[in-house]
């Protein structure tokens, strides 16, 4: 157990001193990580983020029927009644023109101008009833049921087109950013596997003349190999750190302005289902997988 | 062993070989080359048929003009290069069937010094040594305690904590000789260590080299140096165009 550590020690002492000399080459490779290891948990986050605000949204999609002032309230309460009735229907609210007055000046409290316009005197604001399914999916089974002729003399416009276009909206950047985040993520991992295969090797080229030397001695297999290794694992674990560093000042400044683009005042809702510790972690999984894998790649076709 | 050698008539070697008869040592041999044969490519063959034993605590030199096969025959004794054919039976085991994982155990048994010292130039004599040990899983306390003593042997230790790249020729090949031999090596190989050196290193380092012979070590010179070779008075291993073209006892430089 005790050799074990020496060996590790030797081992590590001989990587820093390696990864010391070669600075440069080490900073260039150790950057390339940081700039993969980023691009990689950036797109990772946003789309968990579009993701979760989808969903919100998806939620608050409701449908929307506003009704001719001819028809009669009963009529109205029919259709409620025969909504109702349906499996995929959650919950539907009758507003009546009073209440939708209600609604008018609290949307509009701060235009008067507007707000006033309308009054309990003069009132063209149309009755309603406000669907929620079980399913966003049911809202279009919803909308044909209503769209059928039988209710058209009595309808004046179904809302829910407007809803949805917002949903489709958020599902085509979601898959715009899913295929952009794929692109760039193999981009990368491909750049930096380059990047750090090459520079283990020219490290190694670099340590010929000691590498010789230690075969010569009869060095053990661990002697030789091993601090290339633990360089590519240095790579990763430096590279994981920098990059959860940028990746938390990058949260920090732009949320509240990623908040405004989409629409969601409350943006900590959205980020709570990120796991800051999560991503830290499987950065450093990453980092050191890749680091790992490249140096062995270079020490198995470099060093025989 | 006095020089005799049994000739004794044995099969042939799996692969190819133009004489039948082999050579095999006494009880006390402990390396043994059964038809050696090296081949680079179809047209360089570095080493043709070669035969010998050498006895525990034996001091040779091999010599031979350049192009002769020497260097490959080191190679091939320190496992860096296959034979084509032929078998190298040191202490009992074949060693060109040696699996890549003992490699290492047996080049501890085997200290190997050059022309060039092969040293590490950013490192003092003492990490030089040191670090031979030190990639061989050796302890550090038994670095610190064998290290200064290997280092008293070849005379150095005034100089135990300069740079090599601050040492002369002769010094630098006596840390190379430390080096090699702070595994306690059964067999020494001396690759032309005088090479490059003045008159009187060269003989400071050929009464090195017969100290540790004396001291049990088997000690192999390839040399260049008729002097050197005429003053030992020891076996003589001549080489020519990859053939071994005489082995005397207390033999000459006769080329």
């Amino acid at each position: 157990m005790k050799q074990f550590f020496t060996t590790i020690k030797r081992i590590t002492k001989t990587a820093s001193i390696s990864l010391w000399r070669n600075r440069w080459l080490s900073l260039a490779a150790t950057l390339i990580m940081v700039l993969t290891l980023f691009t990689v948990s950036f797109f990772v986050c946003l789309l968990i983020m579009v993701n979760s605000t989808t969903t919100m949204l998806r939620s608050k999609v409701d449908i929307s029927v506003y009704f001719n002032d001819s028809v009669s309230n009963d009529q109205i309460f029919k259709i409620e009644n025969t909504l109702l009735a349906r499996s995929d229907v959650k919950s539907v609210d009758y507003i009546s023109k009073e209440k939708a007055l209600e609604v008018w000046k609290k949307q509009n409290s701060d235009n008067t101008q507007l707000r006033d316009i309308i009054s309990s005197d003069y009132n063209p604001l149309p009755r309603s009833l406000d669907i929620k399914t079980e399913q966003p999916e049911d809202l279009d089974a919803v909308n044909d049921f209503l769209s059928d002729k039988d209710y058209k003399p009595l309808i004046k416009e179904i809302s829910y087109r407007k809803n949805k276009d917002l949903v489709d909206r958020l599902i085509k950047i979601t898959n715009f950013i899913k295929y952009v985040g794929w692109t760039l993520s193999i981009l990368f991992v491909a750049i930096s596997v380059l990047i750090i295969y090459n520079t283990i090797r020219l490290t190694i080229y670099a340590r010929s003349d000691e590498i010789d030397i230690m075969k010569l001695v009869g060095a053990g297999d661990w002697y030789v190999q091993g601090p290339f290794i633990v360089e590519g694992i240095g790579y990763g674990v430096v590279a994981a750190i920098i990059s959860s560093l940028i990746l938390y000042l990058t949260a920090k400044f732009s949320l509240p302005a990623a908040g405004n683009y989409l629409g969601v005042a409350n943006v900590s809702a959205v980020v709570a289902n990120i796991s800051y510790w999560a991503i830290i972690l499987s950065q450093l999984v990453v980092g050191i997988a890749l680091g790992t894998g490249c140096s062995v790649w270079a020490v198995r076709k470099h060093l025989k | 062993m006095t020089g005799d050698i049994d000739l004794k008539e044995k099969p042939k070697d799996e692969k190819k070989s133009a004489k039948t008869e082999t050579k095999t040592g006494t009880e006390d041999t402990v390396i043994e080359f059964q038809n050696v044969t090296k081949q680079y490519s179809a047209n360089i063959e570095a080493v043709h048929d070669v035969s010998f034993c050498i006895s525990a605590g034996e001091f040779i030199s091999l010599v031979g003009p350049s192009g002769a096969g020497k260097s490959t025959l080191i190679k091939l004794l320190t496992c860096e290069e296959k034979p084509t054919s032929g078998k190298i039976v040191v202490a009992g085991r074949d060693i060109t069937e040696l699996k890549k994982k003992e490699l290492p155990y047996f080049r501890r048994k085997v200290g190997v010094i050059f022309q060039d010292f092969k040293l590490l130039p950013k490192k003092t004599v003492y990490e030089n040594v040191a670090f031979a040990l030190e990639v061989c899983d050796a302890p550090d306390d038994e670095v610190k305690d064998k290290v200064p003593k290997i280092i008293d042997l070849v005379g150095l230790t005034r100089r135990a904590f300069s740079f090599t790249e601050e040492l002369s020729g002769g010094e630098k090949q006596r840390v190379s000789i430390a080096r090699a031999l702070v595994h306690n090596p059964k067999l020494l190989i001396a690759d032309e260590p005088t090479g490059n050196l003045d008159p009187v290193s060269t003989w400071e380092i050929v009464e090195l080299l017969f100290k540790i012979n004396k001291q049990g070590t088997i000690v192999m010179l390839a040399t260049h140096d008729r002097e050197v070779v005429d003053s030992l008075q020891k076996r003589v291993i001549t080489m020519k165009e990859g053939k071994l073209v005489s082995d005397q006892q207390k033999g000459k430089y006769n080329l």
